[in-house]
């Protein structure tokens, strides 16, 4: 009989052990991938959501940086106006090579039952937009018409049909754009003539009037010519043009970096936390279970087992264990992740995307080995101490 | 192995039976209001009804895998709890389904709280069959 046919039938043995140190590595197995991947998901998220945006540069009336990033990320409608002749005054600006103006507004809420309720929406003017338009132009060969809208990928119409109804205005839905985790899933995207057009027609068909400030604007997305520095630019839009802020793509989304970097932190801490009580919990219990089993192994070492198959036969009931909790855990924490993901972003407040299936399975790989290391690491003090006991002492005992 | 299993199979059953209740989008305010003006509730709340007449039979089953001593009934049992799983699952996604806006109350917890209890009930009914693949019957006395 092999080591691990030993193991095999000894952990049908001991249920409570077995219950323990399986519970132990599913947790441990479970809290690791869970956080990796809430984490490694937020951080993907973020960096789509910076390349979909595709400008070096977003300029947002003075005060509203928070606004926008809760807008983009989170899909929390936001509204906020500045002069539209800031586009010509930021086109004049030296390094500037495109200016695109956008409209952000925003549903009514709890409206009557065919409307969509509290959905962000950005208008883009198709003259100059470099983000949605270029993507547009490749899917449909074309660019939106008067209402027709593109939604972000949690956009649906009612079943059956293509229409929803924003401000008692009809739109069409004509395509939804790719996952990014962010609240640009759960966004409206139309040209500002649908936008205008909804607006005038707002004021008979719907509970209450869309307000489009004339002449505003809310925020003008930036492409800098080749080979200029986005910084020197943005300092010179701070000196130009008054009351608003420029915001580089590499400082988007900085406060939700920060909190993630806290998350990070207090999730580090945590999990070195359970790994230690694990550690200790699995050790008390296999030093426990190897104390009850000292006459049976006592038996085996006379009946000519080395201490070196004594050791290894432990050592592979603690893997064996490791193993099936790790894998339970495993399994119970991805479909976790998988079903309850948009609950995870709307109580974390961070967005979030789900990895590839390949980084996925380097995730659960390493769960795997952590849960496989930490029972064997806690295991192998009792284990090398029970193989070394004298038998003839051990069967007295 | 069996007892824990059935234990496990009444906590899922409760689970399956009360917690659609609390989290459809009728118990969160939410109504569909049609074109003479009445309110009424929208699927998600037909299938958090229809879960409980799954949940019922269930919580039988985990009632059995506690008392029962005969190695055919807990087969008969299990196989029986795996197409009830099925169901669970099939009710929200397939056969009636929840609201479409992804951001609801129902499909944020509701939905995925379904799958996984339908996923976790033809597990744990897997390995209740598996252990009793070599279970010895008492002897009666």
């Amino acid at each position: 009989m092999s080591a691990f046919q030993l193991a095999w039938k000894n952990i049908s043995g001991n249920a409570f052990r077995n219950g323990v140190v399986s519970l132990c590595a599913l947790l441990l197995s479970a809290f690791a991938l869970f956080t990796t991947l809430v984490i490694r998901g937020a951080e993907s998220s973020l960096r789509l959501t910076i390349d979909r945006l595709g400008a070096d540069i977003v300029v947002v009336p003075e005060g509203s940086e928070a606004k926008i990033e809760s807008a983009l990320l989170m899909g929390i409608p936001a509204r906020f106006w500045m002069p539209e002749d800031h586009v010509n005054k930021l086109a004049a600006i030296p390094g500037v090579d495109v200016v695109s103006p956008q409209l952000y507004l925003a549903t009514l809420t709890g409206a009557d039952c065919c409307s969509v309720s509290d959905m962000f929406m950005i208008a883009y003017d198709p003259s100059s937009d470099f983000t949605i338009q270029p993507w547009l132009e490749e899917e449909l060969g074309n660019g939106l018409r008067v209402g027709e809208v593109v939604g972000g990928n949690y956009i649906s119409a009612t079943e059956g049909e293509q229409n929803i109804k924003v401000y008692g205005y009809l739109v069409t839905l004509k395509e939804n754009l790719e996952p990014t985790g962010t609240g640009l899933d759960q966004t409206m995207f139309l040209t500002f003539d649908t936008a205008y057009d909804i607006a005038s027609k707002s004021a008979v068909q719907a509970e209450s009037q869309l307000v489009i400030p004339p002449d505003s604007i809310s925020a003008a997305l930036i492409k800098v010519k080749p080979g200029s520095d986005p910084q020197e630019v943005a300092l010179q839009i701070i000196q130009k043009v008054p009351g608003v802020t420029p915001i580089e793509s590499s400082d988007l989304f900085q406060s939700y970096r920060k909190q993630m970097t806290g998350l990070l932190r207090s999730i580090l801490v945590i999990l070195s936390v359970t790994w230690g009580l694990s550690v200790v919990l699995i050790g008390l219990v296999f030093s426990m279970a190897a104390n009850e089993r000292r006459k049976e192994l006592g038996v085996l070492r006379a009946l000519g087992a080395t201490r070196r198959f004594v050791f290894r036969s432990l050592l592979a009931e603690a893997s064996l264990l490791a193993f099936f909790g790790g894998v339970t855990g495993l399994a119970v924490a991805s479909m976790a992740i998988f079903l309850f993901r948009k609950l995870i972003m709307v109580s974390l407040e961070i967005p979030f995307l789900l990895p590839s299936p390949v980084s996925l399975l380097l995730q659960i790989g390493a769960g795997l080995l952590l849960a496989l290391f930490s029972v064997n690491l806690a295991a192998l003090l009792p284990a090398f101490k029970i193989s070394r006991q004298d038998p003839a002492v051990a069967m007295r005992e | 192995m069996n007892k824990t299993m059935g234990i496990l199979m009444i906590a899922l059953a409760l689970t399956i039976a009360i917690v659609p209740l609390f989290t459809d989008c009728l118990a969160n305010g939410r109504t569909l209001t049609t074109a003479d003006g009445r309110s009424v509730p929208m699927k998600c709340h037909w299938t958090a009804l229809a879960e409980i007449g799954l949940a019922v039979p269930l919580a039988l089953i985990g009632i059995f895998n506690l008392t029962s001593k005969r190695k055919e009934t807990f087969r008969t049992l299990n196989v029986i709890s795996i197409a009830l799983g099925a169901l669970v699952v099939l009710f929200p996604t397939v056969l009636i389904g929840v609201c479409a806006n992804a951001s609801m109350p129902c499909n944020l917890i509701e939905k995925p709280l379904l799958i996984l209890s339908g996923i976790l009930v033809m597990g744990a009914s897997l390995v209740t069959l598996a252990s009793t693949r070599n279970f010895i019957e008492p002897v009666a006395a």
